[in-house]
């Protein structure tokens, strides 16, 4: 049986994972939450004696997903047994591809729509409504055991509802599902073939779900049933926090211990993990002032007593903040001898950050930064190409080999899925072939291009002739072109070369410029966050009075040692400037001043 | 869990075949080249680890030929499995990968290989517009096997022998209407990367004629080893504990005995001789390497059998093939014995003609005998000695109707008082009829020797040549029997010969008759009424049956057979038959009668009082090829064999020529050598006799010889026999071929 040093892990950590029944565990931020689940999937693993039964894990992305199955392995575990990834992965896999034929609109079988796809469709459909004006943004929603929500404001229900039906008609008769259709007919396959959760139920030993407060309803049900059906034999292990329960407007809400019993109808135990390990007190005391459940956290790591910096800006023009970051970031690398890769610059909305980016690059040419105006081509996980281009752009290495070689398994299983008779191809075989092709062209996309092309040439697959393979292709090239003449827009000089292109693959580096959203899970010594304005926090949209709360608490608790906040003035218009957060405003601290 | 079904379409010989199976034994029945060999190999596919990976990638000669043109076209191979309950925890990746709900419940389970074109393909066969013939051949023409792939499938719900539902999924060639959809339910969804069939189910397949011995010697295939590996992780270490200590103690004796030490000694200082002390090793040591691991232990264990009773043991190389083959077999069921145990949800053991293994005998009672759960055998067989072939209803019967190779289940719709019927009556005589390519049913001994007799005398063909299987029924219970040939079950025509028993004398009483001739007289009208009712009901029974048509003697066979002629076969047997001279003259008399009830009546007195079996031995023996067989018996033969092939007309005509012809040259040299036994009427008499006939086989014999050489039609070779060669039994026979 997998066992571990006396120093891995704490005590909460080790109750937690000796409970022999299932367990619903409350884990304050920095509480080695993530760490506690890896050993966790390892011991259950370990002690898997039926060679026909999985331990499954839901994470809430293919990266933390990536990265609990590498630490498990580097635990030395077999996780031949385990299956890990998100809840669409899980749908997909194991419910919607195997019993597909089960359910009208999927039995002729379905691909999955991009993202990219899904705004641009949206948005097509959006400009036949005028009075509201209704944008891709406005059109949120997903579906929950009683039907659609929609996250727009009210007034805007009526069109919301016109356009998404639209849309979903226009999937139909092309056999396509986007990513909430992927829960809602697993969740259709599901209550309407009770044989299909009894089946699964006899495969599973464990299913792990990691980040509960995020998860939504329609996710509660969809594994509750199996572990219903499951009469006790399928132990669950459900963990997150309440307080940082940011995905409201997508459905994510965290469950309560009670409503878990009765949707799985199974014994469970609830458990905390208060220890914080991660901040100093003082940052731990600023940001518990967020909690919307009262759940325990104490500081127990080096940091405790740390003499944090804790500042916040409400006097800032909007104009002046990349100064006013730029002037931080180089206090805290010169000054405070922060690496810079410990650096987080945070912000709600993705617009604000990716010329923020921008233009912090231009200002501090001696360091680099990581966020998202600076990768030159679509990041879409799920796109066929993109998965490519992972393989492609990634340097052949011996610490790299075992990755590499599951990503291009997984390049295999997307053909097979798209319908490529792939039975000639193996994952050594592939990788290999990307290897072996040399091509000299600079322009990155423009390299991408001819290096797919003769890798389908070489494979002897006319990738043309799949539908899934070429819409996924228009979809990459396409958003690629449309964000790289964004980028030329805002006059940067467009760092469109193959090299960095590879870049974007190199491993962590430079200062990490983030949404909030984005930022979960992370931490940094020294978080720096602005655009906490009511309206943008909490969005305007959201009805929930708590939301701004753990968005806040989200990002205060990223910091080990030091955070900025800054509500920036001269947002909104004239009439209507926005004002700083009210739960911030209204949270009297000892903020320190520079 | 067992295969319920398997479902060939356009597989090697089999353009559409469904064979059912039950749980434990099922047997198989096919002549050679019917497909078994084939057949095995389909599931195989699906089922055997052993078999190589690229194995399922199939390639043109995989076609069924009698399909055509290939290209467009689909190989389906569909197992389905019985037994399966979605909450039997156990079966659960088997169900999840290939179970079916229906109803919302998992009942069967289906696993499919589907050999078809590539997606680009099916989705421009799609596209076509209805009766575009000319892209359709234009498509076609441009396919090759690299065009194909193969899929494996679960949870299909097509009925894959439906030939409606092979349109539906694969497309109508005939008005060029392709499914727009690339994916189907009804094909099923492919196999989850989780599943791995091998690991699910056990399978072992036992070739005909499989090298029993090299299995034992060679370490994979070995049996033994495979159990004793299940077992050597089981062992108590407590238990092995001494055995190691012994081990131990026995190495060191071995390293201690005096000629290995010496050796040891020797080899030492040899070396330091050779090459001096700098350079040899310091030291060297003889260490006895019998390993105290209980799996490497167990690998010295040999079994030894005692097979003749003489209390010598000896190992497998000295034991006889069926007796190796015994063991063999015996070990690979306990082998799933203890797979069981280990998690295999079901078993299958899959036996090529173990006729060729082992002696019937054995046969007999290990298949009675074997009883494990969830363990299913499939045999091949050609032997209608194993007591399993009479069990129709686990029985498959492959055959060919119409030069194709198709699947009959007998007992398809029958009642189980009917199938137990049919299972009681087969014996392993009877049970020839499963194996035949067709039947005639007769009702005695009579019929049984004589049929055969007098096809093959006038023919020259013999009734196995014909593909005939002639079962002697001993009753008149023919329907019984009669109903396993059906369109629903075996596809072979079935003649069914039996005797209306109609009068052929005066019964009517008159005063004058004694007691005796009156009881005669009543039970002769009595089977003539019993006659007409059986002709009734079997009438009725086979109408509609185009598989079956009774065939009435009018009276019975004796009867009927001297009836139109045949009264010389019978004079001379007289003399064989009785002993009495007085009753061989009378008899001979009465023989030579035109009247039919005196002639008819000697000829079943004569049977009778040899008993009807030696009677028809003793006529067997005197009939010549000019016998004349009677209609009913040569259109049972026409109707069982249909039209006879141009092959075996001309054999036939070879045949009767050659006869003729050494019936001339014989009687001739017989005339010759004994001038003396008659005089110059009975001389000329025969020279009347045989000179039309010879002068007509002159005119024939060039016409035959022109034909062997250079073939030509026929009929009208046929033709040329009867118009050329004078001679009323002989033309009768070939006019009614």
């Amino acid at each position: 049986m997998f066992a571990w040093d006396k120093d891995d892990l704490n005590d909460e950590q080790v109750e937690a994972i000796n409970e022999p029944d299932s367990i619903f565990l409350v884990a304050c931020p920095g509480s080695g939450k993530t760490r506690t689940l890896t050993y966790k999937i390892a011991k259950e693993l370990s002690i898997l004696e039926d060679k026909n039964k999985w331990v499954v894990a839901i994470t809430y992305t293919h990266r933390a997903a990536d990265e609990i199955k590498e630490r498990i392995e580097n635990l030395g575990v077999d996780i031949s047994q385990l299956w890990i990834g998100t809840i669409h992965s899980f749908c997909l896999e194991w419910i919607l591809k195997p019993y597909s034929g089960y359910h009208d609109a999927l039995k002729y079988g379905f691909r999955v729509i991009n993202s990219y796809d899904t705004e641009e469709l949206i948005t097509q459909y959006c400009q036949a409504y005028n009075q509201p004006r209704i944008s891709y943004f406005d059109c949120g929603y997903y579906f929950t055991s009683s039907g659609v929500s929609y996250s727009c404001a009210p007034n805007k229900i009526g069109q919301v509802t016109d356009i998404i039906s639209q849309y979903h008609a226009n999937l139909i008769s092309n056999n396509q599902i986007d990513f909430e259709q992927i829960l809602f007919f697993a969740y259709e396959l599901i209550k309407q073939q009770p044989s299909i959760s009894k089946i699964l139920s006899g495969l599973f030993s464990y299913v792990l779900v990691d980040e509960y407060q995020d998860t939504k309803e329609i996710q509660y049900v969809i594994f509750g049933e199996i572990l219903k059906a499951g009469l006790g034999r399928v132990k669950a292990f459900i963990v997150g926090d309440p307080n940082q329960a940011i995905y409201g407007s997508l459905g994510g809400y965290a469950i309560s211990i009670d409503e878990l019993r009765s949707v799985t109808n199974i014994t469970i135990r609830e458990k905390e993990l208060t220890k914080n390990y991660r901040s100093s007190s003082r940052i731990i005391d600023h940001f518990s002032y967020y909690k919307v459940h009262n759940s325990g956290i104490v500081a127990a790591g080096e940091l405790e007593g740390f003499p944090s910096l804790i500042t916040y800006d409400q006097l800032l023009h909007k104009d002046e903040l990349a100064n006013y970051l730029a002037t931080i970031i180089r206090y805290s690398i010169e000054t405070l001898a922060i690496p810079e890769n410990e650096i987080c610059i945070i912000a709600p909305w993705w617009i604000h950050l990716a010329s923020m980016t921008r233009s912090l690059s231009s200002q501090l040419p001696q360091y680099s930064f990581n966020g998202p105006g600076m990768t030159p081509f679509a990041r879409d996980e799920d796109n066929f190409w993109y998965k490519l281009t992972k393989i492609i752009l990634t340097e052949p290495s011996p610490s790299l080999f075992i990755r590499r070689l599951r990503w291009s398994s997984e390049i295999i299983n997307c053909l097979i899925d798209a319908g490529v008779d792939a039975s000639h191809i193996t994952s050594k075989s592939l990788l290999r072939k990307i290897n072996s092709i040399r091509i000299d062209e600079q322009d990155g996309l423009g390299f991408l291009g001819i290096m797919f092309n003769e890798l389908f040439i070489q494979l002897n697959i006319d990738f043309n002739l799949f539908s899934t393979l070429k819409e996924h292709h228009d979809t990459f090239f396409e958003s690629s072109n449309k964000r790289i003449d964004r980028i030329r827009n805002e006059n940067t000089v467009y760092a469109g070369s193959i090299t960095d292109f590879r870049k974007v693959f190199k491993s962590k580096s430079g200062i990490k410029v983030s949404t909030i959203h984005g930022v979960k899970g992370g931490e940094y010594d020294v978080v720096i966050a602005y655009g906490l304005l009511e309206g943008i926090v909490p969005h305007f949209n959201d009805s929930d009075s708590s939301s701004a709360h753990k968005l806040i608490y989200v990002i205060g608790s990223r910091a080990r040692k030091h955070i900025h906040l800054i509500s920036e003035q001269g947002r909104g218009t004239q009439r209507y400037p926005k004002v700083p957060t009210n739960v911030l405003n209204g949270h009297q601290f000892n903020y320190d001043t520079e | 869990m067992h295969i319920s079904k398997l479902s060939l379409i356009n597989y090697r010989n089999f353009l559409n075949a469904k064979l059912l199976f039950s749980r434990g034994i099922n047997t198989l029945i096919g002549e050679n080249g019917s497909g078994k060999t084939n057949l095995f190999k389909a599931i195989r596919l699906l089922l055997d680890n052993s078999m190589p990976r690229s194995a399922i990638r199939l390639n043109e000669g995989d076609f069924c030929r009698k399909l055509g043109d290939w290209r467009g076209h689909w190989i389906i191979i569909s197992l389905e499995f019985d037994d399966i309950k979605d909450d039997e925890v156990s079966q659960s990746l088997f169900i999840h990968g290939v179970g079916n709900i229906e109803n919302q419940a998992v009942a069967k389970a289906t696993y499919n290989l589907i050999f078809r074109p590539k997606a680009n393909i099916r989705q421009a066969l799609g596209l076509l517009a209805e009766n575009d013939h000319i892209s359709l051949n234009n498509i076609r023409d441009n396919m090759t096997i690299s065009d194909y792939e193969t899929v494996i499938t679960g949870k299909s719900s097509a009925d894959f022998n439906s030939p409606e539902v092979y349109t539906s999924i694969v497309g109508d060639f005939d008005s060029v209407v392709f499914p727009r959809y690339l994916q189907s339910p009804e094909v099923g969804s492919p196999i989850p990367n989780v599943l791995s069939m091998s690991d699910e189910v056990s399978f072992t397949f036992v070739k005909a004629l499989r090298d029993v011995v090299y299995d034992f010697r060679n370490n994979r295939t070995n049996p033994l080893l495979t159990l004793l590996k299940h077992k050597s992780g089981e062992i108590d270490p407590t238990d092995f504990a001494p055995i190691a200590v012994l081990v131990e103690s026995l190495n060191s004796s071995i390293e201690g005995l005096p000629d290995v030490s010496e050796i040891k000694v020797d080899i030492k200082n040899t070396i330091d001789a050779a090459v001096g002390d700098t350079y040899s090793p310091k030291t060297i040591s003889i260490k006895s390497g019998l390993s105290d691991e209980a799996e490497q232990l167990f690998q010295s264990l040999k079994l030894f059998v005692d097979e003749s009773d003489d209390g010598h043991e000896g190992s497998i190389d000295e034991m006889s093939l069926g007796g190796a083959n015994l063991i063999y077999l015996t070990l690979k069921l306990l082998e799933f014995k203890y797979q069981k145990a280990n998690q295999s949800i079901a078993n299958f053991l899959l036996i090529e003609e173990p006729e060729a293994h082992i002696h019937t005998h054995i046969q007999k009672s290990l298949f009675d005998k074997i009883n494990y759960p969830n363990t299913q055998i499939i045999y091949s067989t050609h032997s209608s000695h194993v007591s399993e072939v009479s069990k129709i209803s686990s029985v498959n019967i492959i055959g060919k109707v119409n030069g194709l190779c198709t699947v009959f289940q007998p007992s398809t719709g029958l009642t189980s008082r009917e199938i137990g019927f049919v299972e009681r009556y087969l014996d392993a005589i009877r049970s020839n009829l499963l194996f035949a390519k067709s039947v005639i049913l007769v009702e005695g001994d009579a019929e049984e020797i004589l049929i055969p007799i007098l096809i093959k005398q006038v023919l020259g063909v013999s009734l196995d040549e014909l593909g005939i299987t002639l079962v002697n029924m001993r009753s008149t219970g023919f329907e019984n029997i009669a109903l396993l040939f059906h369109d629903e079950r075996i596809k072979k025509k079935c003649s069914i010969i039996t005797d209306l028993d109609a009068l052929f004398f005066d019964a009517t009483e008159i005063t004058t008759d004694t007691d005796a001739i009156k009881k005669r007289k009543k039970k002769a009208r009595g089977s003539q009424q019993k006659g007409t009712e059986r002709k009734v009901a079997l009438d009725a029974f086979c109408n509609g049956n185009d598989w079956i048509s009774p065939f009435y003697a009018e009276h019975t066979f004796e009867v009927d057979f001297i009836k139109y002629g045949n009264r010389t076969y019978f004079q001379n047997i007289v003399d064989d038959v009785y002993s009495d001279a007085f009753t061989i003259t009378t008899s001979k008399n009465n023989l030579n009668s035109s009247d039919i009830s005196v002639r008819g009546q000697r000829a079943l007195t004569m049977a009778n009082h040899q008993g009807k079996g030696w009677f028809a031995i003793t006529l067997g023996k005197a009939i010549d090829f000019n016998v004349y067989i009677p209609e009913y018996i040569i259109n049972a033969v026409k109707f069982s064999h249909g039209t006879f092939s141009n092959d075996i007309l001309l054999k036939i005509i070879t045949y009767r020529f050659n006869r003729l012809q050494k019936f001339a040259s014989s009687t001739r040299e017989s005339l010759a050598s004994n001038p003396a036994q008659g005089d110059a009427n009975f001389h000329a008499q025969w020279n009347n006799y045989l000179l039309p006939l010879e002068r007509g086989m002159a005119i024939f014999q060039p016409k035959l010889f022109q034909f062997i050489e250079n073939g030509g039609d026929i009929q009208l070779l046929k033709a040329a026999m009867i118009s050329d060669i004078i001679l009323t039994s002989s033309n009768m026979i070939l006019e009614r071929i």
